[in-house]
């Protein structure tokens, strides 16, 4: 009673979909879950378009496994709806909703054979014999598995297996396929292998999909979209691109691959950190002169360069001190600790500025860059040498944990 | 003790001092029946067998015993169901409460029944008017049977349930199927192993019932007599052939059962 009260309230609040939006095959609209007085997800609302795989993102214990089981019917929402191509479903037991939810175990019936397996969902829809089997036999070779039809699941490797588990759910063309932690149980080598396979395999039948992982190189690689959760709300929800250059949060900044984080305050539309200040086009709703923010780069965003010299796109951070170069294979990655006062770039069209009211501490943060191969053999960097940083990308934030979920301001040197 | 290199002195000594532990109490009783069967000729051991008393033991036994296994495997399987697939306040008080008839003197659980159903019971007094006998018929025998073997299916089907996993039931469920169906093919395959080993336990336990069946059934010859009542008639009218031909019936029955529950126990816990 108290859920669908609330649950009617909150119908009312939800914003309409644009009219031009076509209509998403899935839409979670709304929805919180308690189990008892915790609660494990907050109003979570995003839309699954057509032929979409969208990836939630998330540690574990973040509540993504528990969308999916209400999005699958296993679980019933606090508040809020699930709707399957238009359709409200909130209501319908699992076996109403059709969708196809492959587990974590794959949860293939160990005493049916793989056809027997694949065929299930037409069996107990009473569909012809011959319908039947037409229709295993399709799905056994598109997921290649002809030869092992006669096999039982225990006698199938990870792969086959999950393989089986996805075309026993495409023999009922379900309205959306529901990954839960789909790699988990596989070695990195497989891991990597199989889920371009399923990549390919979602494009060619084209079905939505929503994956959940808590692996962000299987998100960035699986996802058209990923929204990133983190205890039980969503952080930022967008392309891998958008999330992993324009971090919406601190928390989606460091989840989804190494941050910087450099704390500063806005000081005539320059990011003071420290010493060191940088040009930055900052929209004025959302800053103001004085403002406490946070300049969030990647360390692959970091040019290093003897000068200040940079090319086009990149902005001077400030000039640093190179403290431990380690060679991880493909790149280099060092520690540079900026220098605390008199480390900043010179520009010609700023005047220089100088704080005080940035904490010199922050400027004492070692800021860590990679470097790739060819970059390292031009230009040999030792420890102890002293380096000016050039930033290539960089996302501005408010510096309070408050906003971070709603903020989006995004500077980007390189695109203006 | 001297060691020869290559010879574990223990291994055999350890082996024979079973079978030797075992002779008189196990292997000595069970041959004497055997031996004592059989030494008057195997005719005279076939004519006691075919006696019409004994033929109508026998048959009493196998029926009460089969309504009695199957009303436990059935009972046993919803009881494991609910009780492993609910949580709810006295699931714990009920697991012991199905378990506890095992651990009751089969007199208790007859004598019990007797209070209950008996002419002037608690129940049965109300019956008694209405024309409704249920002591000292085959179907007391098999309540009695339903009492003493109440937790056997029911304990051996139950871990597994526990252990099977829920995602099983989920998938058939987003599939499409309905909890029966579910139930039907996915639920029910997988505890295949389980009914049968149960089932075969329940029975060969119900088929040996004495202690609670003496008090119920009334022990009436040919009427509601079963195997182990009858050896026990004979034997105390003194016509130990003719207790002595069931005896090896039933002694080889329960063998045969152990037999499969243990040779057959790759295949009923089959993957």
């Amino acid at each position: 009673m108290k859920a669908q009260l609330a649950r009617i309230m909150h119908e009312s609040i939800t914003p309409p979909l644009p009219a031009s939006v076509p209509q998403p095959a899935a839409r979670v609209v709304g929805v919180s879950k308690r189990f008892g007085k915790t609660s494990v997800l907050e109003n979570i609302s995003f839309d699954v378009a057509e032929g979409e795989a969208l990836v939630l993102l998330g540690a574990s214990g973040s509540g993504k496994t528990t969308i999916l089981r209400i999005i699958a019917g296993l679980e019933q929402p606090y508040t809020g709806k699930i709707m399957l191509h238009g359709r409200e479903v909130t209501e319908l037991p699992a076996r109403e909703r059709g969708v196809g939810v492959i587990f974590q175990s794959y949860a293939l019936f160990p005493k049916m054979t793989v056809e027997k397996n694949i065929g299930y969902g037409l069996r107990i829809r009473r569909r012809r014999r011959k319908e039947i089997k037409n229709t295993v036999n399709e799905l056994l070779s598109l997921v290649q598995l002809e030869e092992h039809r006669k096999k039982y699941p225990s006698q199938l490797s990870g792969g086959q297996q999950q393989r089986v588990a996805i075309a026993r759910t495409l023999a009922y063309n379900p309205e959306v396929l529901l990954f839960d932690e789909p790699f988990g149980a596989l070695d990195a080598q497989t891991r990597v292998h199989l889920r371009r396979e399923i990549r390919a395999l979602l494009k060619k039948v084209n079905v939505p999909a929503i994956f959940i992982t808590h692996d962000q190189e299987e998100a960035l690689e699986l996802g058209d979209r990923i929204a990133v959760i983190n205890v039980g709300h969503i952080e930022q929800i967008g392309t891998p691109r958008e999330v992993y250059n324009n971090p919406a949060t601190e928390y989606v900044a460091t989840f989804l691959g190494a941050a910087n984080i450099l704390e500063g305050t806005i000081t005539r539309g320059h990011v003071v950190v420290g010493s060191a200040q940088m040009p930055a086009h900052l929209p004025d709703d959302r800053f103001h002169e004085g403002q406490a923010v946070k300049l969030i780069f990647r360390p692959e965003d970091v040019l290093l360069s003897k000068t200040q010299e940079f090319p086009v796109g990149h902005a001077c951070l400030s000039s640093g001190v190179v403290e431990e170069i380690s060679f991880v294979g493909a790149y280099e990655r060092l520690r540079i600790r900026l220098e605390a006062s008199g480390g900043a770039c010179e520009t010609s069209d700023q005047p220089y500025y100088l704080t005080t009211e940035t904490p010199e501490r922050q400027t004492a943060k070692p800021v860590i860059a990679t470097r790739p191969k060819p970059e390292t053999n031009a230009f040999r960097l030792h420890a102890g040498d002293r380096v000016f940083l050039g930033l290539s990308s960089f996302t501005i934030l408010p510096n309070d944990a408050r906003t971070s979920a709603a903020s989006q301001p995004i500077i980007n040197p390189a695109k203006q | 003790m001297r060691h020869v290199r290559g010879f574990d002195v223990v291994r055999p000594l350890s082996i024979w001092m079973l079978i030797f532990t075992m002779m008189p109490l196990v292997f000595l009783p069970l041959a004497s029946i055997f031996i004592f069967g059989t030494s008057s000729g195997l005719g005279n051991f076939w004519s006691a067998l075919m006696a019409p008393e004994a033929v109508f033991a026998l048959k009493l036994s196998m029926v009460t015993s089969f309504w009695a296994t199957t009303f436990n495997v059935l009972f046993g399987l919803f009881a494991a169901y609910v009780l492993s697939r609910y949580n709810f306040l006295g699931r714990n008080a009920l697991i012991v409460t199905i378990s506890l008839p095992t651990a009751i003197p089969t007199a208790v659980a007859g004598f019990a029944l007797l209070l209950l159903w008996g002419p002037y019971g608690t129940l049965g007094r109300f019956l008694r008017p209405q024309g409704i006998q249920v002591m000292f018929t085959a179907g007391a025998i098999v309540l009695a049977n339903i009492f003493v073997t109440f937790p056997l299916a029911f304990g051996v089907i139950k871990p597994v349930f526990d252990t099977m996993s829920r995602s099983l039931e989920e998938a058939s469920a987003t599939i499409g199927a309905t909890r029966w169906q579910t139930f039907w093919h996915v639920t029910l395959p997988s505890l295949r192993g389980a009914i049968v080993s149960g089932a075969l336990l329940t029975f060969a336990r119900a088929v040996g019932e004495f202690g609670s069946t003496i008090l119920v059934s009334g022990n009436l010859a040919g009427r509601t007599q079963t195997a182990p009542l009858y050896i026990f008639a004979k034997f105390n009218e003194g016509q130990i052939e003719a207790a002595n031909a069931i005896a090896i019936v039933l002694a080889l029955f329960s063998f045969l059962i152990f037999s499969v529950l243990f040779f057959a126990r790759d295949w009923l816990d089959v993957d």
